[in-house]
């Protein structure tokens, strides 16, 4: 059974999530595997949303916005692109696969390219395997995370 | 008024904590009047087995400091846990990993390998590595079994208030005494001696607006005493960190490291210090963005300095 | 062999453990002191910037 990639996908509600409508619309096919969550602005994305969706057992992560310049909220993506060149260091310090999050510039007419990105990530994704990234709490038997241990969210404290 | 019984015990600690505790200075006298201690390492001669045989919430309050890293720590957490009324997470280590959680960016083979084998002054050629169990002619002796991965105590066991700082400050440690001396707890889970706000509140730099157009380090830059660190480019953690230790990092001519740990509600500390200053870097094209990052040396661990196993991802992947 | 455990040592900085192993006629027949404890400074101090090392390695020993 092939693996089947689990990628969140954090759209913006002006430009990316217009042209992900627009690939259903026009009956583009391709691959099912990034689960769509609707923000306003790309530049709303807190880099806690990326950390959670792969503590909580996404295989990737895939935030969409509005090409630099064409931002609703003229300069929200430009903090996107920001935070998200110094998330992609953390990332890889914590051993995550940097072809595992992408952001990636989707207009609101650009339907085929959108069903470009989600094949490509899923694909990107496939050949990694699932990320190994394993949350514990308290109810888990070994500390040693090389075992399946339960994924609880975490404590705030 | 009976006498509260009193813990403090440490796990993969160094120490610290015990003393700022000591750092009351003279008030320690009234901490021993209010109070006996009956379980305290650093100070007091108990031994493990005289835990063991107390009756189950004996003690009234424990204070747990020090990470949780092999299965010693481990069974002490649960022992204590049983044996106390109130366990509080102390320190940095205990509430957040600590520095000790740093170990979790490697394996504990990496760490045994350097440790044990590669350090220059290390003379080790059969190549010995700790083991948990080893028969000598007259029996077993036992050492506990290190874990891959750190964890907090509330990864471990059930807590019921966290005191933050590496380590809390020792009038935060006062504050704390006398709210156990009082009774008055707060509801659980509750974070004691520190502030609901961040560092920012309580820092005296100047502030005005926020452009970082490139980043500093203290080691080849001088700050400015008067105004806010990352308006000068150096990083520095005060705005997901909590107040109440006086801003003493930031009075010192460094910035905040993020020993209180984060704010309320914060999810992932390291994670809100990326967006924050990320935020405040004046730059709209990919590449200008990524020269001006490039002089930030270690992100993960700058912005993640005393939380990597409370953070979201815990440790690095294996 | 009578055996006596020291479990922990107190009233210094650190983890220890004892274990003495008396002969038939009281003497010491040998005795094992354990570190049970690492936390691997030598190792996640690595690639970190040279600010950074004194005020992480003072938690070696905060005493």
């Amino acid at each position: 059974m092939t693996f089947e990639p689990k990628i969140l996908g954090i759209l913006c509600n002006w430009c990316s999530y217009t042209g992900a409508d627009l690939a259903g619309t026009s009956r583009i096919k391709y691959s099912p595997n990034v689960r769509v969550v609707r923000v306003m602005c790309s530049g709303r994305v807190d880099p806690t949303f990326i950390l959670k969706a792969f503590a909580d057992g996404a295989d990737g992560v895939l935030v969409a916005g509005c090409h630099p310049g064409d931002c609703h909220y003229i300069e929200g993506n430009y903090k996107t692109i920001r935070r998200v060149a110094l998330l992609k260091r953390m990332l890889s310090d914590y051993g995550i696969e940097p072809e595992r999050f992408r952001l990636e510039w989707v207009s609101a007419g650009e339907g085929d390219r959108w069903a470009q990105v989600v094949n490509k990530i899923t694909e990107d994704v496939r050949k990694l395997g699932p990320a190994k990234i394993k949350r514990f709490g308290a109810s888990s038997p070994r500390f040693l995370d090389r075992q399946d241990s339960k994924a609880q969210g975490p404590k705030t404290a | 008024m009976a006498k509260l019984k009193l813990a403090s015990y440490w796990a993969a600690a160094c120490g610290g904590c015990d003393v700022a505790i000591l750092d009351v200075h003279e008030k320690i006298l009234d901490i021993a009047a209010a109070a006996d201690i009956i379980f305290w390492p650093i100070a007091l001669d108990f031994k493990y087995a005289d835990v063991e045989a107390m009756p189950d919430g004996n003690i009234d309050v424990t204070l747990f400091h020090g990470a949780v890293r092999n299965s010693e720590n481990e069974h002490l957490a649960k022992l204590l846990r049983a044996k106390s009324k109130v366990m509080v997470a102390f320190g940095s280590c205990a509430h957040m990993g600590g520095i000790p959680g740093l170990a979790n960016l490697f394996t504990r083979e990496e760490i045994f390998k350097r440790v044990y084998q590669e350090t220059p002054s290390t003379v080790n050629p059969e190549k010995i590595e700790p083991q948990p169990k080893l028969t000598v002619p007259e029996g077993d002796i036992t050492i506990p079994e290190m874990y891959d991965t750190v964890k907090t105590l509330n990864q471990v066991v059930d807590v019921d208030y966290y005191v933050p700082g590496c380590p809390p400050t020792p009038k935060q440690i006062w504050n704390v005494v006398q709210v156990i001396v009082s009774g008055q707890l707060p509801p659980k889970g509750a974070v004691v001696g520190a502030s609901e706000k961040t560092q920012c509140d309580e820092c005296t730099r100047k502030k005005q607006e926020k452009k970082i157009t490139r980043f500093k380090r203290i080691a080849t830059a001088q700050p400015d005493p008067e105004s806010c660190f990352l308006e000068q480019g150096f990083l520095c953690m005060g705005p997901v960190t909590r107040g109440g230790c006086e801003t003493r990092c930031q009075l010192s001519g460094v910035g905040c490291r993020g020993c209180y740990g984060p704010p309320p509600n914060v999810l992932d500390q390291g994670a809100k210090a990326l967006s924050a200053i990320a935020s405040i870097i004046e730059a709209k094209e990919e590449a200008e963005v990524q020269k001006i990052i490039d002089d930030i040396p270690d992100p993960l661990r700058s912005f993640n300095r005393f939380g990597i196993p409370m953070s979201l991802i815990t440790r690095k992947v294996i | 062999m009578k055996r006596i455990s020291i479990d922990p040592i107190t009233r210094l900085e650190g983890h220890g453990k004892i274990d003495i192993f008396l002969a038939d006629d009281g003497s010491v027949a040998n005795c094992y002191f354990q570190v049970p404890e690492l936390r691997g400074f030598e190792k996640f101090v690595e690639g970190m910037p040279i600010e950074e090392i004194p005020r992480v390695v003072s938690r070696i020993c905060g005493v």
